[in-house]
């Protein structure tokens, strides 16, 4: 089996929500969805000197993410009609729509937000890593979408070896939780920032 | 700072069901007890049969509701691939288990000569497929990455929350069924359990306050998702002791019967009344599912 994996540079990402519009296009979701988020971290705090002057330690940074594809997905553990799985070949993780029964554990498991119930359609919907593409032999559409090539995409083994980075920066979980195959670099402002409530700045758009 | 009431507002029916299937299931396991026991009067065991339809129905009216969340419930049967394997399946499963042998039992009661050791046993059956079927939902959030569900809070509170249910539940269903015990005992102890279990329920409120509501990750905390906690427990345990008073004052009343003598056997309490007691405990156990689901956060980025 060859694992598919996400790369993402936030030294690069200027957030501008291409990948997700782009995702949103080519999969035609309604304004209810997205399977691509783009999260704006934002800290720091300024302080007032002796000398009346300000100093200041405020950050902001953008972390792109869809599904992590992880190698133990909390959402294929705790599925319970087996609609949540990983693909053999590729070890994408995808739902099996004629068999997923809309019960929601899956986006209740899921640390990084990426299943979601569509009540409309009656099951779980998520980023499936554009598994047609890349059969086709392309990237995942957001990949391609990209101005500032923040993204890229292929097997996780290659793209540790191209590229220096972590598995994991605020606002991400731990990855010992489900060992999700993405590789992240980190800007300077990542690499200060702490997982704590108000991290992310823009909950109401990315929930 | 967003709390988690949509959260728990969208997942109302498994409130619900979290609220009634554990307590329906415990009050039917308590009412079965005679009947394992044996020596009864033909005539009592008749009316306990019945009777029992009454937690039984209050477990179906949960597990209905719980069914009604689901998207697609076509493909229910699926649920059955994961037994063993995910929380939720080993939860389905073992409802199942216990309505099988809850409803066969209560179908045979209206045999015109029903073999009473064929009863037992599947009265029995009952109660072992209760008991598994409460632990299996105490156990179905069970999840490592939700944070503030995956603790022993978790099933502590399932389980002392159906204590708490099951037995003012039974008094309604054993009223019902005039079952009498000698000097009102069966009925005055499931008021003592009761009152042990909400004993039990508010130390592991307490514990669940201090230990999970801290918790947070990047985009929420624990205490910002149920910001009013200690106001919740506190309106739970108003309702709980108010439901047990409101049995305590009549269990705890000599007995009298209808024609003015005394029966210390009797239950001292109307169907009506202990249904209202029961409501109110029922409605306390339902405000803290409901602050549950409004604690839902994971390890990573949602909430």
């Amino acid at each position: 089996m060859t694992q598919y994996g996400f790369y993402f540079d936030s030294t690069r990402c200027t957030g501008c929500r291409t990948c997700e519009i782009a995702c949103k296009d080519y999969k035609d979701l309604g304004v209810d969805f997205a399977y691509r988020h783009v999260y704006d971290c934002e800290g720091g705090d300024w302080q007032m000197q002796s000398d009346g002057t300000y100093t200041q330690d405020c950050f902001v940074y953008h972390v792109s993410l869809g599904c992590q594809h992880c190698d133990d997905p909390a959402c294929v553990k705790v599925c319970p009609t087996t609609a949540m799985h990983k693909d053999a070949s590729t070890g994408l993780v995808s739902v099996d729509e004629h068999k997923c029964i809309g019960c929601g554990y899956c986006h209740m498991a899921c640390p990084y937000n990426a299943p979601k119930v569509d009540r409309e359609k009656g099951h779980s919907v998520k980023c499936n890593g554009c598994a047609e593409r890349v059969a086709e032999g392309k990237n995942p559409i957001c990949v391609d979408a990209c101005p500032l090539r923040a993204l890229d995409f292929g097997s996780i083994e290659d793209i540790r070896k191209k590229y220096d980075g972590v598995d994991s920066v605020p606002p991400l979980p731990d990855a010992s939780y489900t060992h999700p195959n993405i590789v992240v670099k980190k800007c300077p402002a990542a690499a200060r920032a702490k997982n704590v409530a108000g991290l992310v700045a823009n909950p109401l758009e990315v929930m | 700072m967003s709390t988690g009431f949509a959260t728990a507002f969208s997942e109302i029916t498994l409130v619900l069901f979290t609220t009634l299937a554990p307590s329906g299931a415990v009050a039917y396991a308590l009412m079965s007890l005679p009947i394992i026991r044996g020596r009864l009067s033909d005539d009592a065991h008749r009316r306990i049969d019945k009777a029992l339809c009454i937690p039984l129905i209050v477990s179906l009216v949960g597990l209905v509701a719980s069914a009604t969340h689901l998207g697609n419930p076509a493909n229910a049967l699926y649920v059955f691939m994961g037994v063993g394997r995910s929380p939720l399946s080993n939860e389905v499963f073992s409802a199942v288990i216990f309505l099988a042998f809850s409803g066969v039992y209560w179908l045979y009661s209206f045999a015109v000569k029903p073999r009473w050791l064929l009863q037992r046993l599947l009265a029995a059956g009952a109660c072992a497929s209760a008991i598994a079927c409460i632990t299996a939902i105490a156990f179905a959030y069970s999840a490592s990455t939700i944070v503030t569900w995956d603790t022993p809070f978790s099933p502590l509170s399932l389980w002392t929350n159906a204590l708490l249910g099951g037995p003012v539940l039974a008094i309604v269903g054993l009223r019902a069924a005039r079952w009498k015990s000698r000097g009102n005992r069966f009925g005055r102890l499931m008021l003592v359990l009761a009152v042990v279990a909400l004993a039990a329920c508010l130390v592991v409120y307490a514990l669940q306050g201090v230990i999970v509501l801290p918790a947070e990750n990047a985009v929420a905390s624990a205490g910002d998702l149920v910001p009013h906690y200690a106001l919740l427990v506190c309106v739970f345990a108003t309702f709980a002791a108010a439901g047990i008073a409101v049995d305590a004052l009549s269990l705890f009343r000599p007995s009298v019967s209808r024609e003015g003598k005394a029966s210390p056997d009797e239950m001292t309490i109307s169907v009506s009344r202990a249904s209202v007691a029961a409501l109110l405990v029922l409605a306390g156990i339902f405000v803290m599912r409901f602050s549950f689901y409004m604690m839902h956060m994971t390890v990573g980025i949602s909430f």
